[in-house]
């Protein structure tokens, strides 16, 4: 055998091994965003989640392990597979995981890692009263652990135990725990819904018409028909209530997710962007912040806003008050394209035996916030 | 004889209907307050102005934020009149601090000029809110606003149009009926409205 052909045969045997194995690599690195594809995609029979301890932003105590034990009962009925506490908090733990009010990148990686869990289930509690008539609402959302974080459900409740007080105040709930369960049970049939279709249960009610934003302006840059990617910031808080800042980005999210086309980044990456940025909002947020933020998270749009009022009162005579505003920036066009104020209060337009009364600032804002983001959404 | 008393009577008591609303108009003080002004340089070409950037009000109230709340409204409604782009607040404090501009409430020409090159704005919006809240008067409360603006040209340096605005107060149906007036962002609404109006018309 000539010594050139001897060469030119193992070149093949080596082409081959290394053919062989960029197959594998391949197929190696398929893996994961397939699994990650399926999760986003629907498909989510055999989804493991890990319920995670609820955020307070309610600024008030409250009985937060209450809250999560009956989501954690309802979710075991449902059949859903929980991740055990005790792998939760040892994940928590060794990774010094102390923000629950959200999922951040190096957060997602380390869950599913440890715990295995293919997605968390996060829920904040944004007001909580238990003078009567009591108060509470609550948001929660699932979202995806791993390389690629997406919400995949949000649903809120905003209940008051004087929504529906009926004839001779038959109607009145003054137990806190009962209107707790309602809000709860209320949430849980979303998600329910949600894991049986796959898609995101739409509000029932239809929001009233005199809580439509006061002023709205679109730019003509900005096309609702595009697919972008839209980071919600936490909106500078003026108001004397803690967190309304929080609050009101929360409430964007979850009606900006109603929208398909559109992908809303998780809260918990557009923070852990803003403390890897070193961004300080002050006054709201300028032109390079805005552009390190989009570059960071690959945003197309960065909604931010301001937050007047966020007030819930206690007591039955009490009525709400919200008033917020909101604006987008483009990155491409470096410009605020889309620009919204509303204020509202929760006896507008009441004249009569208290009829179209709003009781809780949740549900006020959330119906301000889905006028608001359907204008924003409507065709030319 | 008793023909004529009674159409004496008959014309008193119209003339009394008709008199009736005008006099308690006149002691009550109207229909709030309802005071403007304004003042557009005759030299200047407004349609030449594409970017504002508004600065922070000066705040001569009690509310501490008085300011904040009717700057924010004015930008928004300024900015959705799709006329002129509003530079956003966030961009403005940048622009503040790189210009090292130490009473951004009442900058001076040279100010103006530094920060406008910065952020490259056509004009500079200034303003004051002399009053917003709730007055009163006897057991009667109602709410109400006064601000003041002035626009101040890039190039040339020039205020090129100042105007005022007074809504709310006391009305006549407030002192008969009470009820505290209408809602403070309401009114808020109106002044910003009326500033606007005298801004482009």
């Amino acid at each position: 055998m000539r010594p050139s052909m001897i060469l030119s045969i193992s070149f093949s045997i080596r082409l081959g091994f290394v053919f062989l194995a960029v197959l594998i690599g391949l197929s190696a690195g398929a893996g994961p965003n397939y699994a990650a594809d399926e999760k986003a995609s629907g498909d989510q029979s055999r989804l493991k989640i890990a319920v995670f301890p609820v955020f307070n932003l309610s600024a008030t105590p409250a009985p937060l392990k209450y809250i999560r034990q009956q989501m954690i009962d309802i979710l075991k009925a449902e059949g859903e597979i929980l991740i055990d506490d005790q792998r939760l908090e040892d994940a928590f733990t060794k990774h010094r995981i102390r923000y629950i009010g959200g999922l951040d990148p190096s957060a997602a990686l380390a869950i599913e890692q440890e715990t295995g869990a293919d997605a968390v289930f996060i829920t904040s509690l944004e007001h909580y009263s238990d003078v009567v008539p009591p108060k509470i609402a609550l948001t929660a959302r699932l979202v995806t652990t791993g390389h690629r974080i997406r919400i995949l459900w949000m649903a809120g409740a905003g209940l008051a135990g004087d929504d529906s007080p009926g004839l001779l105040d038959l109607g009145m709930i003054e137990n806190p725990d009962t209107l707790m369960r309602i809000a709860i049970q209320r949430i849980m049939t979303s998600f329910a819904e949600f894991r049986s279709t796959g898609r995101a249960p739409v509000d029932a009610a239809a929001p009233q018409g005199k809580h439509r934003p006061k002023v709205i302006f679109r730019s003509p840059v900005m096309d609702p028909a595009i697919s972008y990617a839209v980071a919600v910031m936490p909106f500078f808080n003026l108001s004397e209530r803690k967190f309304a800042g929080d609050i009101m980005a929360l409430h964007f999210v979850r009606q900006l997710l109603a929208n398909e086309n559109w992908r809303v980044i998780e809260p918990g990456v557009v923070r852990q962007a803003l403390l890897k940025g070193r961004v300080i909002m002050r006054d709201g947020i300028s032109l390079a912040d805005a552009g390190s933020i989009s570059g960071l998270l690959a945003a197309d749009l960065i909604l931010s806003g301001k937050v007047m009022d966020y007030q819930d009162f206690q007591g039955l005579a009490a009525r709400p008050k919200v008033v917020f505003s909101a604006e987008i920036f483009e990155k491409n066009s470096r410009e605020v394209v889309w620009t919204a104020q509303s204020h509202n209060r929760g006896d507008d337009g009441v004249f009569f035996f208290d009829w179209g009364r709003v009781n809780t600032a949740y549900v006020m804002a959330s119906e301000m916030v889905q006028l608001a983001v359907e204008e924003m959404l409507e065709a030319e | 004889m008793v023909k004529r008393f009674l159409s004496g009577i008959h014309r008193f008591c119209i003339l009394s209907l008709v008199l009736a609303p005008v006099l308690l108009t006149a002691c009550g003080g109207g229909n709030g307050s309802n005071i403007s002004e304004s003042y557009h340089d005759p030299d200047m070409d407004f349609a030449l102005l594409r970017t504002i950037a508004v600065m922070p009000f000066e705040n001569l109230t009690t509310d501490r934020l008085a300011a904040a709340r009717v700057r924010n409204t004015f930008m928004t409604s300024l900015l959705a009149t799709g006329v002129v782009y509003v530079i956003p607040s966030g961009e403005v404090v940048r622009g503040i601090k790189r210009a090292g501009i130490e009473a951004p409430t009442i900058p001076s020409a040279d100010d103006i000029a530094k920060l406008a090159a910065i952020i490259k704005a056509d004009a500079v919006i200034t303003g004051v809110v002399n009053e917003y809240g709730q007055v009163r008067s006897g057991t009667t409360t109602a709410n109400v606003i006064s601000v003041s603006l002035q626009m101040i040209e890039k190039e040339s340096r020039k205020v090129v149009w100042t105007a005022s605005t007074t809504k709310g107060g006391i009305s006549t149906m407030d002192r008969l009926f009470g009820g505290g007036g209408r809602p403070m962002e309401d009114v808020t609404d109106a002044a910003i409205n009326d500033l606007i109006n005298k801004l482009f018309y």
